[in-house]
């Protein structure tokens, strides 16, 4: 009994790990699809900050430094995708296909002499009394740094876009831009800092996949997460906790199907791989059954590129 | 449909008589890579299905292609990187051979019909399709007998395990994958005969994410010695973390686990691409199997980690030996398979094309093979 | 303004926005490999010589757009309605696969299989397309989230045929399928690798121009993409056309994966596309969501890529260095376009933006 609740422990132990990459990247976008603008390279953005954050410490940069450097490198590619998709107004889902292009090309050009070196990461930092606490210490208050971040970005965001004056006027961009310029809110400002935003902390869910949950680089490495935060975001409707529930769940999942391999399930490995996927998609048609609510409520003007009028 | 026969049936013999191409390494002696041979004028070409950054298979053969330019002054080599398995195939082809390579080497088994297809369009240039098994006028394949390294390995890791329980990163259910498990348990069992391998799919040649959780679930179910087919590193590192032993495979990157590093399964792809070249330049290259052993040096085993004893140590050096001159074949009867049943009776040999389409597990293997 | 001062006006901006996106990528390719020490301009002469310039090159650019004209199409109409179909690589391996099956296991019945594979193809694209088209129109479920999971469950259901159940007899154990039969494959033209499907892929863009463009329903599907408000005050159906619509957009995504076996592979091999799917919307919004306009970007993109091959063959630049020059080829163009754009002050089509949600799901 106490060796499957040690199972268990170990399996919730590994979705919070595997789900913590997803979890940063998707809470940025979520964040930057609040004030209207879509960014689809986002695992462009996660390559090029797992690389970032690794060549930092493997060049003797303290690995918090480091993290810090992942997200200066995600700051750049948000803002790239920014200026051409706020400032110019160009197509966002062309733009982001784009940033994914150049992220995966940057960082595998640049990695090439990172290839099987080592450096130091960020490892496991116990929470004092909490982790001693059997089965719970080892689920939840075993994990690196990073993990904790994104565990306390969700109600800080909460709390941000829903009770603050600048949450307000984020989500009024995102809404209705033309109504938020005519109350004096900057919308062209708003979007940029969002894309900034998102961009950082792309970066940094780059940096847990090479510093903290393995501590490599390698060539493509992020290996679709990128793509798994975006479809997190719509499944969260564009709340933060439910952001976490569903990074988290995605995470879980996956790391479950190992385990039913490991414990002898005789269900092919492409078949178990399938179920993430089939949850995601369960979930949401159960809450959408349940609340009977018909829209999503995805911001109204998401991927709309906003135009001051001029005024004569 | 005839030609293959002949094709497998020389390749047997040869196998047999311990002589001929299949296995140079036995009569004759290859070329020591590293002298330079005099001014070639040759251009050879590589297609690679992953990037070179993949720490793995990818870089093990552009290790190789680089070694080919240190060796022969004037050789040059053109490559193409993340050749997906599809239309893009037989077009790179093409492009490298109109491109005046005279040799091109095509190293996944997925560009086999690409292979056929443009080696007809071109039959002046000499084609190489690693790991394949279809071979035509100007259409050889080659590969290595890494399941030798990898049953030694299995030894050193039956021997080192107190749990019993080993667990094997597999990355996808391809005859390659499933001989080198079933070697890897055929060693462990000789040194343990109780011990079980437990296999874990990852169905990705590299996510280095993916092969981490899956050695921590082997872990987690009570492996306490972990051996790897992926790409990465990963599952080292998390061995090391856990304090289980580790072994690699393509590269050895012991580096990722210092103090649990066992040993790993390398490849040296150099010694075998510098034989074509030879071979090619010379004239006297032909489409047949270069399934190169551990003789050759194209596979082989990583020096030993720290933790491994002095007696495990020269138990795989023994059979290292009797591997190398021959008189130690690695699936060789009684094998039994995963369900009971006898694949080999007392005495009976495994032949090459046995091997090359091995689609069962023998016994002491836990895990499934898609049906 | 008069009708052909509008023509000229258009014409000219145009012109100009191409002469700005060329120029800034040659600027680009020469400083992108410049840096890397390989002489840029005539790495970009390579670029487009090969897929331009030579026969073999040009068949091949066309080989490599003809799925991309169809997985572009399929993206078209269902963007055109405000449905973010971004699940064209999932159709377009059901697609595959269903061609697969009919090449494979059903029996020989007098007509030339290939025949059957192509709508079979269809149906299997747009039976993908079924559930996130009803997801939609019944419960709001988002269909962005729904087509992107469906790409990775087809993608497995193909790895798990190709390494079981339909794994071929005469493969040694390899995961692919048996070489369909000579009965299931499109005719190629004059021997190059340009197959049927390229002639297909032209008549759907047609035919889904005229339905788009021609029909009162197309005007409907229209008028639901700029303003679904509108529509739904017009009292069309909306909800029956967003499952319609999905499943128009499957099947020629489906038919891409048909075309792709029965023109160019003849076998299943598990993840032979290289993401068809995902690039069909950067050729999509390309070319404007505009069915007449999908086959040439299809094109353009299709040299881009195989050009980018050439390149690492002639000038040795390695995969990485091309994925950046493609990836500011596509910034600078868009950026090129969207600040040429904005200085002739031209209202921008409210069709090709606007919010994922379709807010006529009828509430």
């Amino acid at each position: 009994m106490t060796d499957a609740m040690g199972v268990c422990a170990a399996l919730i132990a590994a979705g919070i790990q595997a789900g913590t990459a997803l979890l940063l990247a998707a809470l940025g976008e979520l964040v930057l699809e609040r004030a209207g603008v879509l960014n689809l390279g986002i695992e462009g953005i996660m390559l090029v900050g797992a690389l970032a954050a690794f060549a930092a410490s493997h060049a003797g940069v303290n690995p918090g430094l480091a993290v810090a450097c992942a997200g200066g490198a995600g700051l750049c590619m948000g803002l790239l995708h920014g200026s051409v998709t706020v400032l110019l107004g160009a197509n966002q889902v062309v733009a982001g296909l784009a940033l994914l292009m150049l992220g995966t090309g940057i960082s595998g050009f640049f990695g090439q002499r990172l290839i099987g070196q080592t450096a130091p990461g960020l490892d496991s930092l116990p929470v004092p009394l909490l982790a001693d606490i059997p089965l719970a210490g080892r689920a939840f208050f075993r994990h690196d740094p990073l993990t904790y971040a994104g565990v306390l970005l969700v109600p800080s965001i909460a709390f941000i876009l829903m009770r603050t004056t600048w949450g307000l006027a984020l989500r009024a961009v995102g809404e209705n831009p033309e109504a938020a310029d005519a109350h004096g809110i900057s919308v062209v400002k708003v979007r940029m800092l969002a894309s900034a935003f998102a961009g950082i902390l792309a970066g940094i869910g780059g940096a847990h996949l090479s510093l903290a949950y393995n501590q490599m680089w390698i060539e493509r490495m992020v290996a679709g997460r990128g793509w798994i935060a975006l479809a997190v975001v719509i499944f969260s409707c564009w709340r933060p906790y439910r952001a976490l529930f569903g990074a988290y769940l995605f995470g879980l999942v996956g790391a479950a199907t190992f385990r039913f391999q490991a414990l002898g399930s005789p269900v092919s490995a492409p078949l178990l791989q399938t179920l993430p996927y089939l949850t995601t998609i369960a979930v949401l048609v159960l809450v959408a059954w349940r609340s009977r609510r018909h829209t999503m409520d995805a911001p109204a003007a998401l991927t709309v590129p906003f135009r001051r009028e001029e005024r004569r | 449909m005839v030609r293959w026969n002949g094709a497998w049936i020389m390749a047997i013999l040869a196998t047999v008589s311990c002589g001929d191409r299949a296995s140079p390494g036995r009569s004759e002696a290859v070329p020591a890579v590293g002298d330079t041979v005099a001014m070639v004028d040759l251009k050879v070409g590589f297609v690679y299905v992953g990037p070179i950054g993949d720490a793995g298979w990818t870089f093990a053969h552009d290790q190789g292609r680089r070694a080919l330019e240190t060796r022969y002054r004037g050789l040059k080599t053109v490559y193409v990187e993340n050749v997906k398995e599809g239309a893009d195939a037989e077009r790179v082809l093409t492009r490298l051979a109109q491109e005046g390579c005279a040799l091109v080497f095509a190293t996944s088994f997925g560009y086999m019909d690409a292979v056929l297809a443009t080696a007809a369009k071109y039959p002046r240039v000499a084609f190489m399709h690693a790991t394949g098994f279809k071979r035509d006028a100007n259409v050889g394949t080659y590969f290595g007998r890494a399941y030798q390294t990898i049953y030694l390995a299995g030894l050193a890791g039956g021997a080192l395990t107190t749990s019993g329980k080993i667990g094997f990163v597999a990355p996808v259910p391809i005859p390659e994958i499933i001989r080198h498990i079933n070697a890897f348990t055929l060693g462990a069992r000789e040194a343990n005969p109780s011990c079980t391998v437990h296999v874990v799919w990852t169905n990705a040649w590299y996510d280095p994410a993916a092969e981490k959780d899956a050695a921590l679930s082997l872990m987690d179910t009570g492996c306490d010695v972990i051996m790897t087919e992926g790409d990465s590193p990963a599952p080292l590192q998390a061995a090391e973390e856990r304090g289980a032993f580790a072994i690699g495979y393509n590269s050895d990157a012991r580096a990722f686990a210092p103090t649990r590093f066992i040993t790993a399964a390398v490849w040296d792809w150099s010694v075998l691409y510098s034989r074509i070249v030879d071979e090619v330049l010379a004239g006297i290259w032909k489409a047949e199997d270069y399934w190169w052993g551990i003789e050759t040096g194209i596979t082989k085993l990583a020096p030993w980690g720290p933790a491994v004893p002095e007696t495990v140590r020269q138990r795989v050096g023994t059979r290292q030996r009797e591997i190398t001159d021959g008189s130690f074949d690695v699936f060789h009867g009684p094998i039994i398979r995963q369900d009971g049943t006898e694949a080999y009776p007392a005495g009976a040999r495994a032949t090459d094309e046995e091997l090359l389409s091995m689609s069962y597990f023998v016994q002491g293997v836990a895990g499934t093979i898609p049906k | 303004m008069s009708a052909a001062a509008v023509i000229l006006r258009r014409a000219c901006r145009d012109l100009a926005v191409i002469a700005g996106a060329v120029g800034t990528v040659l600027l680009a390719c020469h400083v992108v490999l410049g840096a890397a020490g390989i002489h840029g301009a005539g790495a970009c002469a390579a670029l487009f010589r090969e897929s331009l310039g030579t026969r073999y090159g040009f068949s091949e650019s066309v080989v490599k757009a003809t799925p991309l004209m169809l997985a572009g199409l399929a993206v078209a109409v269902a963007f055109r309605m405000r449905l973010w179909n971004i699940g064209g690589e999932g159709q377009l391996y059901a697609g595959a696969l269903a061609a697969a099956w009919v090449a494979l296991f059903l029996p020989r019945c007098g007509i030339p299989r290939v025949m059957l594979m192509l709508p079979a193809a269809c149906a299997a694209g747009a039976a993908w397309a079924l559930a996130p088209g009803i997801l939609k129109a019944s419960l709001g479920v988002s269909e962005i989230l729904v087509t992107l999971m469906g790409n990775y469950l087809a993608m497995l259901l193909a790895d798990h045929l190709c390494y079981g159940p339909w794994k071929g007899s005469t493969t040694f154990g390899f995961p692919m399928s048996d070489r369909f039969p000579a009965d299931a494959d499109l005719p190629t033209y004059a021997g190059t690798r340009v197959h049927g499907g390229l002639a297909i892929a032209l008549i759907g863009a047609v035919l889904l121009w005229a339905l788009l463009w021609r029909t009162r329903w197309g005007f409907q599907v229209r008028v639901a993409g700029s303003n679904a408000r509108a529509a739904e005050y017009a009292g069309y159906r909306i909800r029956r056309d967003v499952v319609v619509v999905m499943l128009i957009s499957g099947a020629l995504a489906g038919l891409a994966g048909g075309v792709e076996m029965a023109g160019v592979l003849h076998r299943l091999q598990p993840r032979f596309s290289p993401g068809y799917g995902y690039t069909a919307i950067l050729v999509a919004w390309l070319a404007r969501l505009h069915p007449l306009a999908i086959p040439p970007v299809a094109l353009f993109l299709g040299m881009l890529l195989t050009g980018g091959e050439q390149l690492q063959v002639s000038a040795g630049v390695p995969s990485s260095l091309v994925d950046i020059l493609q990836g500011l080829i596509l910034f600078l163009a868009l950026a090129a376009e969207a600040f040429l754009r904005r200085r002739h002050g031209e209202a921008r089509h409210p069709e090709l933006s606007g919010s994922p949600a379709v807010e006529g799901s009828g509430d």
